[in-house]
């Protein structure tokens, strides 16, 4: 056999091997501590999603006429379940705009500009998703010139699915929660149980059984299953009262001393066709 | 000869196609690739790669350079992280390459050496990210949720795409030589 390691292959491996570190490093750091990559990258991002356009949308529309299929055959049971729950909310809109309207007046009294709770909805679609088993993140067809900035929320269905990593001019990335890097998932939640309020920060995803976990909780407050937990607001970026899903259950920390609450988050991450950004207005 | 050949624009807009519907059926397939705890990682354009240096008989493609490009697109477009795949498909390209000199061609040789590359680069690329941070799991779980999903999967589109694709190239290449 030739000798493998003959003096210029080796100083090619070692030279490629300093460089991927150094390129994947470098870029870690650089998307951690910056609000936008670099204008290259944000060029080539942008050049690659409308080349993406022609293959996604095909494919899209496949993936649409599918599920309308699917759809249309249990119609008629949820037809049946939809209407009962109609005329409730008719109800239940009726009274949240009356309290929107009235939050509105007393917040003038107050002289106070905006809170926390108040944010609009800029609305994307979901052209791609990032096919690794590590990084869980989706490519949507809204970037700068539609107002998103990184660490923004993400909704889908009406709850929370993730937040922005990278903006580029007309697409950006969407890290979701089930995201298996280290601090994809820090959202600051609370939840409501009886009189008290129980607040924490989303700690841990476990993949196996798809629950997100609040660790390090001290609350003597006993915190019922099937409680619903929000975003708390607190941190600043993320706006108060989105919905991340309900309490499966409660259990102990391994050294006993704090708990553990396990959230079923309400959305399916796997399904995700349309979102939309949360944007606070201050 | 590449640059006369009509495979000039065959491969790399297969090769582009195939790198855009990783992403797309990741998304519309996410509940079945994706399905809790497992994940199922779509790697055509690895295929496509491997197989056009099967196929490609004695019209050299210049697999190494476009390998180098559609690393670059990947880093840069779905993960956002610059500096693994832009060295990964080469040297896939260069281990087929290896392997491939060892063996008589055949489906059979092919799919191995295609489930030896695959193996290596899920592998390098659990490696890479957990130095890095981006992963934090464990290789017991990686071995069981990942790579054996992965493998799996990307075997069932090895035997759907062989016969497919290997018709493409020799008719092209029976058209070039009438």
């Amino acid at each position: 056999m030739r000798k493998f390691f003959s003096n210029r292959r080796l100083v090619l491996i070692v030279i490629s091997l300093v460089a991927a570190f150094g390129l994947m490093g470098g870029s870690v750091t650089l998307r951690n501590n910056k609000s936008t990559p670099p204008l290259i990258q944000q060029f080539g991002n942008d050049i690659v999603g409308f080349a993406n356009d022609v293959v996604a949308y095909p494919a899209n529309w496949v993936g649409s006429i599918y599920s309308n299929y699917s759809n249309l055959l249990n119609t008629y049971q949820e037809n049946k379940e939809l209407k009962a729950q109609v005329a409730e909310i008719a109800q239940t809109k009726v009274r949240d705009q009356t309290l929107a309207k009235e939050n509105k007046e007393l917040k003038a009294e107050l002289k106070m500009k905006s809170s926390m709770t108040d944010y609009e909805l800029i609305t994307a679609a979901v052209i791609t998703r990032t096919p690794s088993a590590w990084q869980k993140q989706v490519v949507i067809n809204k970037g700068q010139s539609s107002g998103i900035k990184k660490n923004m929320p993400v909704m889908s269905g009406g709850s929370l699915v993730g937040r922005v990593t990278e903006v580029n001019k007309t697409n950006s990335k969407v890290e979701l929660l089930t995201d298996t890097s280290e601090s994809a998932n820090r959202f600051a939640i609370q939840i409501t149980s009886g009189s008290k309020t129980v607040n924490g920060i989303i700690t841990s995803y476990n993949s196996s059984t798809n629950e997100l976990i609040m660790g390090e909780v001290t609350t003597k407050a006993s915190l019922k299953k099937g409680a619903k937990v929000y975003t708390s607001g607190m941190g600043g970026v993320t706006p108060k009262g989105l919905y991340v899903g309900k309490v499966s259950r409660i259990g102990k920390d391994d050294y006993g001393l704090a708990k553990k609450v396990y959230i079923k988050p309400a959305a399916d991450f796997n399904n995700l066709n349309i979102v939309s950004v949360a944007k606070t207005s201050n | 000869m590449y640059r006369i050949s009509r495979l000039r624009f065959i491969f790399p807009i297969g090769l582009f196609i195939c790198f855009f519907l990783d992403g797309s059926l990741s998304k519309l397939l996410g509940q079945l690739y994706f399905s809790y705890p497992y994940s199922m990682v779509s790697e055509l354009a690895l295929l496509w790669l491997v197989l056009a240096y099967f196929f490609e008989d004695d019209i050299q493609i210049p697999l190494t350079g476009f390998a180098i490009l559609v690393g670059a697109v990947a880093d840069l477009y779905y993960s956002g992280i610059w500096g693994l795949f832009i060295f990964l498909y080469p040297l896939m390209v260069w281990l087929t390459r290896v392997l491939a000199k060892n063996f008589n061609p055949s489906f059979l040789t092919s799919i191995l050496i295609f489930f030896i590359v695959l193996a290596v680069f899920e592998l390098l690329n659990y490696w890479a990210y957990l130095m890095i941070g981006v992963v934090s799991v464990g290789f017991a779980d990686f071995i069981v949720d990942v790579l054996a999903p992965t493998l799996a999967l990307n075997l069932v589109y090895f035997v759907i795409l062989y016969w497919p694709i290997s018709r493409l190239y020799r008719k092209t290449l029976a058209k070039e030589q009438r």
